[in-house]
Formats: structure tokens, C-alpha cells, sequence
């Protein structure tokens, strides 16, 4: 029941992070089924790496950006000095999460380079897909 | 994990479906907005399919586990934040799937230039482009995000 109970100074903070995490999680899935959806119909293999890699650089930047700046807004509010684990779960994710991610948009880019065929085409849906379930995860 | 920590669970993933199908859905749509030949529209606008499921789902989560945790935590189904998140979620279900009836006949038309040689149609374009479709479809996401808005804040609590 406590964490029913919030502090007003604690809301934007979490609307921030939660807003920006299903943002992120929208855009990468987005990318994930444009990616996957390009090997299948390969006259249009090209307009799909376009709509992933610029769905990556206007909606997954954008929403990784609200979500981590939202959750480190409210951690320090919430737990301004030990840091409980499932928290630490969440920074686990997205901070290697953002190696991922910046992989991914080289891959995308690379995958609009070359028509969207190719191996980076292959790896683009896979690590997006693989980006996703660590969402849900988190 | 405690009964309410599974309804909050399957209540918040119903939401993150929700919003996340979304997102999808208006990815999608914005990237049709911007191209011409028909064959390219029917390919994004039947992307788009993939999205609806997940908003379906997302729906009936967020609400039936949302009634079940207002009733496991005492509040009232008269609360003026509950009731306004009600009604802006069926609200913004209805004006959705209003626009996702016309985006679905501009797919079938869509369908019939392709089978026609797939050459640009200025009828398609301006259906693709429809201002109240586009305004309904994007005033839907808005509902929504308004709804996390009262779900947060929670005014009235």
C-alpha cells in the first residue's frame, strides 16, 4: 500500500520515465518489425530499412533518452541513497542497453547504405527484437 | 510477488501493449504518409495490423486488471479519476478504431491500384492524407497518453 502513497514532487518524474519507456519500447519494437517484415518482402526491403533506421533516430533516441533521464530523476527522489536491486535491474538494462541500441543505428544506417539487404539488414530486427524482451524484463 | 503486485503487473504491461502498439501504429502511419506508390502504402498500412493486436490487447488488460486493482485497493469506481480514465480510454478506443476504418478501405483501395499496375493516384494520396482520419488517429494517442497522465497523478486520490 505505501507505494501507493507518492509524494506530488514525484510524478513528473515518473510520467517522464514511464512515457519515455513505452516510447522506447514502441519505437524499438517498430524497428524489430520493419526489419523483420523487410526480409520477407524484398521489393520493398529499401523503404523498410528507411522507415527503421528513421523510426531509430525519432522515436527509440528520444524515448531512451526520456526514460533514462525520467528513471535517474526519480531514483535520486526515491532513493536518494541505497539503491534497491530491481532499480539496479533497470540501470543494468539500459545502460549496456545503450551500446545496444547505438549498435543498432549503425547497423540501421549500414542496412539503408545497402538497399536493405545484407547482413546488417539480418542483424538490425534481431537486436531489435533482442532489445524488446530486455524491456519487458526491466 | 504479492496479488497486487501481479494485477499491477499484468495492468501496467497492458498499458505498455497500449501505448507501445501506439507508437507502432503511428511510426507506421507517418512513414505512409510520405510515399506514393500504392504497393508501399499497402505494405505499412498492413504493418500497421501488427500494432492493432497489441493495442487490443494492451485494452483489455489495462482495463479489466485496472477495475480489479481499484477494487483491491479500496478505491471507488465513482472517483473522479477513475471515472475520467474510463471514459477517455473508451473514448480513445472508439475515435481509433473510427480512423482504423478508414485507413483499413484506404488499404483495400490501396490493394486494387497494385492489382492495377501500382501507379500513384492523387485519390490515394489525399484518402492516406484524410484530415480527420489523421486527426482522429492522432488525437486517439493523445487520449491515452493523457490517460497515463490521470493513472500518475491520479487527481482526487
Amino acid at each position: 500500500m505505501l507505494a501507493l502513497v507518492r509524494p506530488d514532487s514525484w510524478n513528473l518524474p515518473l510520467f517522464v520515465h514511464v512515457l519515455g519507456a513505452m516510447i522506447l519500447f514502441g519505437g524499438t519494437a517498430t524497428v524489430a518489425i520493419a526489419g523483420f517484415a523487410g526480409r520477407t518482402r524484398r521489393e520493398h526491403a529499401e523503404l523498410l530499412a528507411r522507415v527503421a533506421l528513421k523510426t531509430f533516430l525519432f522515436v527509440v533516441v528520444p524515448g531512451w533518452i526520456a526514460m533514462r533521464v525520467g528513471g535517474g530523476w526519480i531514483a535520486s527522489k526515491e532513493f536518494p541513497k541505497d539503491e534497491p536491486g530491481w532499480v539496479g535491474v533497470g540501470f543494468a538494462v539500459s545502460e549496456p542497453g545503450a551500446l545496444l541500441l547505438i549498435a543498432l543505428g549503425i547497423l540501421a544506417w549500414v542496412s539503408v547504405r545497402r538497399q536493405g539487404v545484407g547482413r546488417a539488414a539480418v542483424a538490425v530486427p534481431v537486436l531489435a527484437g533482442i532489445y524488446v524482451v530486455a524491456l519487458g524484463v526491466a | 510477488m504479492s496479488k497486487y503486485d501481479w494485477l499491477l503487473f499484468l495492468h501496467v504491461t497492458g498499458a505498455f501493449l497500449l501505448l507501445g502498439g501506439g507508437v507502432v501504429a503511428g511510426a507506421l502511419n507517418l512513414a505512409a504518409l510520405r510515399r506514393d506508390r500504392p504497393s508501399e502504402i499497402l505494405v505499412l498500412f498492413g504493418l500497421i495490423r501488427i500494432a492493432v493486436v497489441a493495442i487490443i490487447a494492451g485494452t483489455v488488460l489495462a482495463f479489466v486488471f485496472g477495475l480489479w486493482l481499484v477494487n483491491e485497493v479500496g478505491y471507488g469506481y465513482g472517483d473522479g479519476w477513475i471515472v475520467a480514465a474510463i471514459v477517455l480510454l473508451i473514448l480513445g478506443n472508439a475515435i481509433g478504431g473510427f480512423a482504423g476504418s478508414r485507413d483499413a478501405r484506404t488499404a483495400k483501395f490501396a490493394e486494387e491500384l497494385v492489382a492495377q499496375g501500382d501507379a500513384p493516384s492523387a485519390e490515394l494520396r489525399a484518402r492516406v492524407r484524410d484530415p480527420l482520419t489523421l486527426v482522429c488517429n492522432y488525437g486517439s494517442g493523445l487520449i491515452l497518453v493523457a490517460v497515463l497522465a490521470l493513472m500518475i497523478w491520479k487527481p482526487g486520490a
